[in-house]
């Protein structure tokens, strides 16, 4: 398999995810504290923050069909999504996620719900960019892979 | 198998021993965050940086384990937002129960937060995302905890008294935020920021020169670190519970007297009541966040530096003095000035940045002797025969501001003395003792602001604080009573020697009565301390929040401020620029021209409260001064009191020259002399009074820390 090819290729989907904006400089640290006691660190980071960040989304969405509008509630859970996406550098969706945090503030509750379909198509994006970007890798082995023998 | 474990704990504990021998490699670290990923990215930064990490996502699982073994740990990083206690919660128990230093963590940058954050005690507050450079250097915080313990051990209890000293260690101190001295390393960064003042060496430690050096007495010394242990225990106890035994249980400091609490609680209670004053003046428009108490520590803290320095001896000196003195209402009036509201406006500072001392000048303001606001006060300044004079009230109040508005970092407070007034008018029961407080503190003297002062070492301090000018707008009611605050008092101190310097500083004060408006440049930049976003009242001062808020006296009362007009010799008192009619021009005061216009019509008219003309802020800032008015029939009912100012009596007036005369001495710390500036006429008194000194330094109350200090 042509190990570097791959590689390169995920190399430009990172790119691409960066120039379109989905990700931020925060996603570098996180690739770079990747080591050889934690060689999976950054994928182990974005799969723990899907999982969390679905989680949150999900408690979202009850607590905004509930009544009355618990705008202060939405914000906090808002404001804990927001802290996910900055830690591993989801730029767009932690836009989405401060935009939605002024309409809580302005207590628009159509300005609300109309973010938080956005939060959640920015979440759903650029979760399968990045499946797509951790396979990619995953295949192009680590690496080292390439200059080892027989690969 | 025993034997085994028992083996393998050795190990890792010689390994972590070693670790800790090449500290800060191997640093011990509990970091707590409810948000999995976040902590998950913190751990693996934490240990990139090669401390030795720990973590959590439960609050009350880290406070478990930090109380099972404190020694365990070297620092805590937490969240703010935790589901199952709040991060400054967890802040404030960490730091009093088991002293380790917290930094905090959130993706809340908002100066309001940052702000709370350092009145809990937090050593720093780094904003999510962190990043790998921020952490590599928190292990400062621990080394400079230790430090100022073992500094703070050796000296705090016996000081010995040296000879004061010119250096004014207070400067740019930065007392709070994440970067600095939580720890009480507060004469540690003077020395830095004042590369060429020589510390005497004692860290916490103010100097206390009048005293023979034979009569060395135990003092306390209350540094930052000692005081937040004090309030963490005031809040764990409720401030109604806080007794001084209760409190000194939970302090748990060596050699700590029940009387040296009792003293420090008696100050704190002080500076809370004028906090409320100047808090509820001010901020009524701004968002409610803080509680009196929390501002009140936060100003405190903040201002500890201040008085660390030689300079603050004097106003040890001179609080003595006050103390002493019966309360003069008049003068007290005169005394508060008033004090611009536009200061309270405390801007946070932005990702915890130093806090420059403040200058405290509309302090008296905030610290209204409860005689000023009930006395008929002849306007202790109000009449200023010159302009020049009413300029230098300007002044003063501008050069304070500007002064203060030049330090980045200054925080402005400024004490409205409506609260007071409102208070009294309200029969309010912000008793702190306050009342009782000011009332000795107030100095008999003629009119003399010297009382109105020395009453308020906190005041000044707190002024100092206060002094932020700020620009945002206050609602015109608050504006209005700042202003006339402002336009008070300082009036009446005789201070003997003036300052020019405080003329000078006036910016765009002109002699002019008409320019006297404070407007000082416009709006007062400053805010650079907190943006204030808004200390809440939270206990309404007068019950009404807001914008009613009695703010403050109404400057002048409109009588007065015909009496000054016609006085016009010099601007009347500062408040009567506010007053004065010709003010209104002044869009500077723009409100203050209201003010001075509808106060005319005013006269015991809430409306006083001219504020509707929406004084900006900056304009305002200053100087008030003195007219103060002052509700003479202390109509309960009014939300806000209307403050009379009483014009200067002739008497009174040359007094009020002097007083003007002082100048500004240094930002830091110094009271400014005008009438805001609370450094000139602290000078000038403590000089007329150096033999007057009597009582020694712990006559006040007990332990009479400087005001920063123990507030």
């Amino acid at each position: 398999m042509d190990y570097s090819n791959l590689r390169r290729q995920a190399a430009s989907m990172k790119k691409s995810l960066f120039d379109q904006g989905y990700l931020d400089e925060q996603f570098c640290q996180v690739e770079d504290l990747q080591d050889e006691a934690s060689p999976n660190f950054a994928e182990e980071v974005i799969t723990l923050f899907f999982k969390d960040s679905a989680r949150l989304i999900s408690n979202i969405e009850q607590a905004l069909e509930k009544y009355p509008k618990d705008f202060n509630k939405w914000d906090a859970y808002m404001q804990q999504l927001k802290g996910s996406c900055s830690s591993i550098g989801a730029s767009r969706m932690k836009s989405e996620c401060m935009s939605f945090r002024e309409f809580c503030g302005q207590g628009n509750v159509e300005g609300c719900m109309k973010s938080f379909q956005k939060v959640k198509r920015e979440h759903g994006v650029l979760r399968q960019k990045l499946e797509a970007y951790f396979q990619l890798l995953r295949q192009a082995g680590p690496a080292g892979a390439a200059t080892r023998p027989g690969m | 198998m025993l034997l085994g474990a028992a083996r393998m704990e050795e190990k890792k504990r010689a390994v972590m021993g070693r670790e800790r021998d090449q500290f800060p490699v191997g640093m011990r670290v509990l970091a707590v965050d409810d948000d999995p990923v976040c902590l998950k990215v913190l751990e693996t930064l934490l240990r990139r940086c090669q401390y030795h990490v720990t973590t959590t996502n439960q609050a009350i699982t880290a406070l478990k384990l930090l109380r099972e073994n404190r020694d365990l740990f070297d620092l805590v990083i937490s969240d703010v937002h935790m589901p199952d206690m709040d991060g400054f919660k967890l802040l404030e128990l960490v730091g009093l129960e088991m002293d380790l230093p917290v930094i905090m963590l959130s993706v809340n940058g908002e100066t309001k937060s940052v702000m709370k954050g350092i009145t809990h005690g937090a050593c720093d507050y780094l904003l999510k995302p962190v990043r790998i450079e921020e952490l590599r250097n928190i292990w400062q915080h621990v080394v400079r905890r230790k430090f100022s313990k073992r500094e703070r051990s050796n000296l705090e209890i016996y000081k010995e008294l040296k000879p004061p000293s010119t250096d004014s260690c207070y400067g740019h101190n930065q007392i709070v935020g994440g970067a600095s001295d939580q720890s009480g390393r507060i004469s540690k960064k003077r020395k830095e920021m004042h590369s060429d003042e020589e510390d005497d060496g004692d860290e916490n430690d103010f100097q206390e020169g009048d005293e023979p050096s034979a009569a060395k007495k135990p003092r306390v010394v209350w540094s930052v670190e000692l005081h937040r242990k004090f309030v963490a225990a005031v809040n764990q106890l409720g401030i109604d519970k806080a007794v001084p035994k209760r409190i000194l249980e939970l302090m748990n400091v060596e050699k700590l007297t029940r009387e040296n609490v009792a003293s420090h609680l008696q100050v704190w209670h002080v500076l809370v009541a004028l906090i409320k004053t100047v808090h509820l003046q001010l901020y009524v428009s701004l968002s409610q966040s803080y509680t009196h108490y929390e501002f009140a520590d936060y100003i405190l803290t903040f201002m500890s530096n201040q008085l660390m320095s030689p300079d603050m001896q004097k106003y040890r000196l001179y609080l003595k003095r006050l103390s002493a003195v019966a309360s003069q209402q008049a003068s007290i009036v005169a005394a508060f000035g008033g004090r611009d509201p536009s200061f309270l406006h405390m801007r946070a500072f932005e990702g915890i940045q130093g806090y420059q001392p403040f200058v405290p000048s509309a302090a008296l303001s905030s610290f209204n002797p409860h005689g000023l606001l009930t006395g008929t006060s002849a306007a202790t300044f109000a009449v200023q025969e010159l302009a020049p004079a009413m300029a230098v009230q300007t002044a003063t109040n501008s050069g304070i501001i500007t002064h203060c508005a030049s330090d980045g970092n200054k925080f402005q407070y400024v004490g409205l003395q409506e609260n007071q007034q409102a208070n009294l008018a309200q029969g309010s029961t912000t008793s702190l003792g306050l009342p009782q407080l000011q009332h000795k503190w107030i100095h008999q003297e003629n009119n003399d602001l010297s009382t109105v002062f020395s009453g308020s070492a906190l005041a000044n301090s707190l002024s100092g604080a206060l002094q932020k000018v700020t620009s945002t707008p206050l609602p015109p009611q608050e504006l209005l009573e700042c202003t006339q605050a402002k336009l008070g008092i300082q009036a009446s101190m005789p201070m003997p020697s003036m300052n020019s310097e405080l003329v000078e500083r006036t910016v765009g004060v002109s002699s002019n009565l008409q320019d006297s408006r404070l407007s000082q440049q416009g709006a007062l930049p400053i805010n650079d301390g907190f943006s204030a976003d808004k200390l809440q009242l939270h206990d309404p001062f007068d019950g009404t929040s807001g914008t009613k808020f009695s703010v403050t006296m109404p400057v002048c009362p409109s009588g007065s401020l015909t009496t000054t007009n016609n006085t016009k010799s010099g601007a009347s008192s500062c408040g009567t620029v506010l007053l004065a009619p010709d003010t209104g021009r002044h869009s500077n005061y723009l409100q203050f021209g209201g003010v001075g216009n509808s106060r005319d019509e005013l006269d015991g008219t809430k409306q006083d409260h001219l504020h509707s003309q929406g004084l900006s802020i900056g304009s305002f800032n200053h100087d008030f001064g003195a007219c103060m008015t002052e509700r003479t029939n202390a109509s309960m009912s009014s939300l806000i009191p209307e403050m009379k100012i009483h014009p200067l009596t002739s008497d009174d007036k040359l007094k009020q020259k002097n007083i003007y005369d002082f100048g500004i001495p240094k930002l830091h710390g110094g009271f400014s002399s005008s009438s805001c500036n609370f450094d000139g006429l602290l000078s000038s008194m403590i000089k007329a009074e150096k033999d007057d000194l009597s009582f020694a330094d712990n006559d006040l109350g007990g332990d009479f820390f400087p005001l920063g200090a123990c507030i």
